[in-house]
């Protein structure tokens, strides 16, 4: 199988994925907007109405954050899963393992189209119009799709050969969400040296300070570490994906016996 | 008949462990040296009873796993097809999505795939619940579209996993018939059963497995003649 069928045939389960789902429920794809739209609701109740925190920007600030993480996180945590779950199709014949993470991914990304026009809705709002400087978004969103894909099929392969693994793969999604400053500015650290590490160790910490400064702050991001980021994302890939090849057998047989 | 080798197997073992990391419960060897050897075009049978090992041997020839020790060699065979009925569906799909699924994984092309999809719906007679989800499927269509999306694939070789018990009498006889024109083809077949009977109507040749290891090999005659000597022991 080539590698355009292979991703072919992970668009096509992620398609018909999100088919079935929607079908099942009453209210099908307009969930895509909805759960997006509830989650800001229960920032603003618990961020504006209750702590009364952050002023007037802070919804925006937080959605800048949440909603990329939310993204990985989700795409992680059902990824991680995905090998396992696909034991039968894998007992019938040998093809790509990778297509089942990958299946994942795409069916998180279709999603995320929605969230991601919720968020600028949002921006502009509260007042922040489009800049020449949104045009990053997409670059972001590139680079931030290849991390959680990274993520995903390392997630995907510990858990074939460890199920152990999942509880950890929850428990580092849960500590990402609170190292990546998305409640909180990274830029407030007051040690500069441990604002540089954290930006340095935490890919998803810079992506989502770049967002912001993007689309709030209309400032260029931090051009060479982004691509820092990306040329060591699209080398980890392309090792991930041989190693998918060379171990294709073996995850058979890890998850058939 | 002097055709030449498709398959040769050679002192084959495959072992699985069970257990976790810390304690190893059980080491169970599935298939203990086999050889045997299928030549091109031939119907070849392997009797058994259940866990006697026929599905680790389906999956190797399937090119799923891969023995631990021993050489399977597989000459000019460029596609191979194991079908095993009601398996690999996803259940909260439907009939037509789970048949494109398939075919793609067999390396179909999308387009190719969906071109033979009326031809699927029509044989396994599943009407309006083609396109309702698997889930929904009572045993006997979960078979007739398993058994449909599998007698459209143009492989070389076809592993067949007791398949001619199918549904109900009507669609068992359809069934049987499209099978039998497919065993008389130009392809090599491979045909895994605890039923002596079935394995004698359809095969020349045939290997009898028992705890994974051959117990009997040869013509198909004598060798079920042997198995069902032996079963009927055990039921006595």
């Amino acid at each position: 199988m080539t590698y355009s069928q292979s991703f072919m045939l992970a668009h096509t389960m992620a398609v018909m994925k999100l088919k079935s789902e929607a079908s099942k429920l009453h209210l099908s794809y307009l969930w895509w907007v909805i759960e997006p739209l509830l989650f800001v609701a229960v920032f603003y109740v618990v961020f504006e109405v209750l702590l009364g925190r952050g002023g007037e920007n802070f919804i925006v600030f937080l959605m800048c954050g949440k909603i990329p993480f939310l993204w990985l996180s989700k795409t992680v945590n059902s990824g991680a899963n995905a090998l396992v779950q696909g034991k039968p199709l894998m007992a019938q014949r040998d093809f790509p393992k990778y297509v089942f993470p990958l299946a994942q991914i795409q069916e998180n990304l279709y999603k995320q189209w929605a969230v991601f026009a919720i968020l600028l809705l949002f921006l502009m709002l509260f007042g922040f119009m489009p800049t020449l400087y949104w045009l990053w978004l997409p670059v972001l969103i590139i680079v931030n799709y290849l991390l959680l894909v990274l993520l995903t099929l390392l997630a995907a392969l510990c858990v074939a050969y460890i199920p152990d693994m999942r509880m950890v793969v929850q428990m580092g999604t849960m500590f990402l969400m609170f190292s990546s400053g998305i409640f909180w500015d990274i830029r407030n650290i007051t040690s500069i040296e441990m604002q540089e590490l954290l930006l340095a160790l935490n890919p998803l910490a810079f992506l989502i300070d770049a967002y912001r400064q993007v689309l709030m702050y209309g400032n260029t991001p931090d051009l060479e570490h982004l691509s820092w980021i990306l040329i060591i994302s699209l080398t980890c890939l392309l090792l991930f994906i041989g190693l998918y090849q060379k171990l294709s057998y073996k995850i058979a047989r890890r998850l058939l016996s | 008949m002097n055709q030449p080798i498709a398959i040769q197997a050679r002192d084959i073992c495959v072992t699985y462990q069970l257990g976790s990391v810390f304690r190893q419960q059980l080491v169970h060897h599935a298939l203990n040296s086999i050889s045997f050897e299928v030549k091109a075009g031939e119907n070849f049978g392997v009797l058994g009873r259940n866990g006697c090992g026929k599905s680790t041997l389906l999956r190797l020839l399937a090119g799923v796993v891969k023995p631990d020790s021993g050489t399977l060699i597989v000459n000019n065979i460029n596609s191979r097809h194991l079908m095993t009925l009601g398996l690999g569906f996803d259940n909260e799909l439907t009939g037509r999505d789970n048949a494109l699924l398939s075919m793609m994984m067999q390396g179909l092309k999308k387009k190719d795939a969906q071109s033979r999809l009326d031809e699927i719906e029509t044989f396994s007679e599943l009407d309006k619940f083609f396109r309702q989800p698997v889930r929904t499927y009572s045993a006997g269509m979960r078979a007739r579209l398993g058994f449909a999306v599998a007698i459209q694939a143009k492989t070389e070789l076809l592993l067949l996993d007791e398949t001619l018990s199918v549904g109900d009498q009507a669609f068992k006889q359809k069934a049987e018939k499209v099978m039998l024109e497919r065993l008389k083809g130009q392809q090599t077949v491979v045909f895994v059963s605890h039923n002596a009977e079935q394995v004698n109507k359809l095969c020349d040749h045939c290997i009898w497995i028992e705890q994974g290891e051959i117990k009997a090999a040869g013509d198909t005659k004598s060798v079920s003649k042997l198995y069902r000597e032996f079963m009927n022991k055990l039921n006595s």
